[in-house]
């Protein structure tokens, strides 16, 4: 044990002269978060909110009445015709029809509930995925239960709780994961093609260090470095971009070292497959560009087009994006995210079995 | 003097290619061996077998006493090694690079003492990949040393160098043994291991063909009517060059 750590504690001193991986590791993701954070790339002024209250008693007026305090949301009031019309032109973003049976109760188990039926504008995810989560957050408030469906358009909603969510309050936690998949797989890949190709762990492995505790020793550097690199980001979009955590930090950590070992385990499956200093960036881009463009880095999924949607659904970078935002933007635990820990797990298993079979120290 | 490497019968076949075809020899204790001979003849399979880096299909060999084929992980504390066409981590300084080799071991060194040793102590804090190949050769001895090894394997040492520099090693090399430890080296510059080793094993086509102190094998030779076509020349052409530029080593 104390091998492992003197020896972490010498490959993190020599990462601090690493410009290129500072580079990429550090100031990269800032920059990105730098980039869209000040253009406010994903600046809207408001979400098209239409109501049709079929209802109108006064429990159906006290939730519009909520709805209308959130100033996000641009709320209309009218008929179903008029306001699916609306929408269809795209004046409307979501349309919310309110069931004539519509009450504030508790619900008691086995109780009917009401069911809002929500119409989502296909064409602008985002401003759906601000909407919906607004919504589902009002209702939330107003403690009772919804089931959402969605007739003419069916897109997943994000249930990103959204009181005045920012668009870097949504990029933060996406920026995080992507970061977490970069360190993973690049730091892996590169580091390990370039030092098998060189012969240096040839002439490590002339020593008698174990093999195991060579390969703590840089796994535990980078799960050391995942988190600093977390804490650091996070609090750049804290400080500087004035993000807001709802979630705990240790649960975004604890939650950032399940990606981290994931994207290890990920990095090292492919690194199997590498055999020259020469592949190693383009085979690179193949495993991560489709990450970070199909697993809500920067955008909603909900902009992901229909027959990709499968392939992204189930992405590594997915469920650990998905499960920071929960965390960041909704303060879930790691208990409200099973599917996301689930995959989290079955990715780390696969490419953990992958990699113990194809990665080899030496050539 | 008793024998501190020994190799009975060792061979090694990769496919068709018989690389090692069952060689014997012992290095005794305190002598600086060397195993020469042409590319591709064995040399360095045979002292990869030796430091517990490849398995040997039959035969056996001891090193420092230890059965390197039993327990290869005992025989890698024992000895040190310079491995030909092999790197340091980037990024670490020459004095981190022999604390790092340290921990491999399990031991705490003293960096500064080991880099004097080489002559490498103005260089501690450069980073090992911005030393000259020379530098490097001498770097990667150091780290050889830190634990004070048994048996120092160096294979093909100064390939690469230019003559000071070469020079320079093999004081380092006669420094290294007269401390006492018996160095094992792999080399195909002749003159190299007519000035610096005790014995020289020559090999060819994975055999040993010829084993003995450099001086008797050239008696041996001359004992069988051999002469050589051109008259000897008193000096040769590394003579000029050295006696032009000087024996200070360059530090490119």
């Amino acid at each position: 044990m104390g091998q492992i750590l003197s020896y972490t504690r010498m490959l993190l001193r020599a990462y601090t002269r690493d410009w290129v991986a500072l580079f990429f590791g550090f100031f990269f993701p800032l920059i990105f978060m730098g980039l869209f954070g000040i253009l406010n790339f994903g600046s809207f002024g408001h979400v098209g909110t239409g109501i049709v209250d079929n209802a109108n008693n006064a429990d159906s007026q006290a939730f519009r009445g909520a709805l209308a305090k959130v100033e996000t949301l641009k709320i209309t009031v009218g008929t179903l015709d008029d306001e699916l019309t609306a929408l269809k032109k795209g004046d409307r973003d979501i349309v919310l029809v309110i069931p004539a049976d519509f009450k504030i109760a508790p619900a008691r188990p086995g109780s009917a509930v009401p069911t809002l039926t929500m119409y989502e504008n296909q064409g602008r995810g985002q401003e759906v995925a601000v909407g919906s989560a607004i919504l589902t957050q009002v209702i939330d408030q107003m403690s009772f239960a919804v089931t959402q469906s969605a007739p003419i358009v069916t897109t997943k909603v994000e249930e990103v709780a959204g009181r005045n969510l920012k668009y870097v309050d949504f990029l933060t936690p996406g920026i995080v994961g992507m970061t977490i998949m970069q360190l993973g797989i690049a730091g892996v890949m590169f580091t390990f093609v370039v030092d098998r190709q060189r012969g240096v762990i040839r002439r490590i492995m002339a020593t008698p260090i174990s093999r195991r505790n060579y390969m703590a020793a840089h796994v535990l550097e980078r799960l050391i470095l995942a988190v600093l690199q977390v804490l650091i980001l996070l609090a750049v979009a804290v400080f500087a971009f004035k993000v807001t955590i709802v979630g705990s930090l240790g649960t975004v950590l604890l939650m950032s070292v399940l990606g981290s070992v994931m994207f290890l385990c990920f990095g090292f499956a492919v690194t199997g497959f590498v055999t020259t200093e020469n592949q190693a960036p383009a085979i690179m881009q193949l495993v991560t560009l489709p990450q970070m463009f199909l697993s809500g880095v920067f955008f909603s999924r909900d902009a992901v087009p229909a027959f990709l949607k499968p392939v992204s659904d189930v992405l590594p970078l997915t469920f650990l994006n998905d499960a920071l935002r929960q965390i960041s933007t909704a303060g879930a635990t790691l208990g409200d995210l099973p599917g996301d820990v689930i995959g989290i797990v079955v990715w780390s298993v696969i490419t953990f079995v992958i990699a113990f079979r194809f990665f080899k120290l030496e050539t | 003097m008793s024998a501190i490497v020994s190799v009975r019968d060792l061979r090694k076949k990769y496919g068709q290619i018989e690389a090692v075809a069952g060689i014997s020899f012992d290095v005794q204790q305190g002598e600086v061996f060397a195993l020469l001979g042409p590319n591709g003849a064995g040399k360095t399979t045979t002292v990869e077998i030796l430091e517990g880096l490849r398995q040997a299909d039959r035969g056996s060999a001891t090193v420092a006493g230890v059965d390197v084929t039993k327990d290869p992980t005992k025989v890698k504390s024992l000895i040190g090694v310079q491995l030909q066409s092999s790197a340091f981590p980037e990024n670490f300084l020459a004095k981190e690079i022999v604390e790092l080799f340290a921990i491999f071991y399990d031991r705490k060194v003293d960096a500064m003492a080991l880099l004097r040793a080489v002559g490498l102590e103005d260089r501690a804090k450069q980073k090992s990949e911005k030393l000259s190949g020379g530098q490097r050769q001498r770097l990667s001895i150091a780290v050889a040393m830190v634990n004070e090894p048994q048996v120092l394997f160096l294979d093909e040492p100064t390939t690469g160098l230019d003559p000071q520099a070469r020079r320079n090693l093999w004081e380092l090399i006669r420094d290294i043994r007269k401390r006492g430890t018996t160095v094992f080296l792999t080399t195909h510059y002749l003159e190299e291991a007519e000035v610096l080793c005790d014995r020289v094993a020559i090999m060819d086509a994975g055999k040993i063909i010829a084993l003995d102190s450099p001086k008797a094998l050239i008696t041996q030779l001359l004992g069988r009517g051999f002469s050589k076509p051109v008259l000897q020349q008193q000096a040769n052409l590394e003579d000029v060059f050295l006696d032009l530029t000087g024996h200070a080593l360059r530090e490119d």
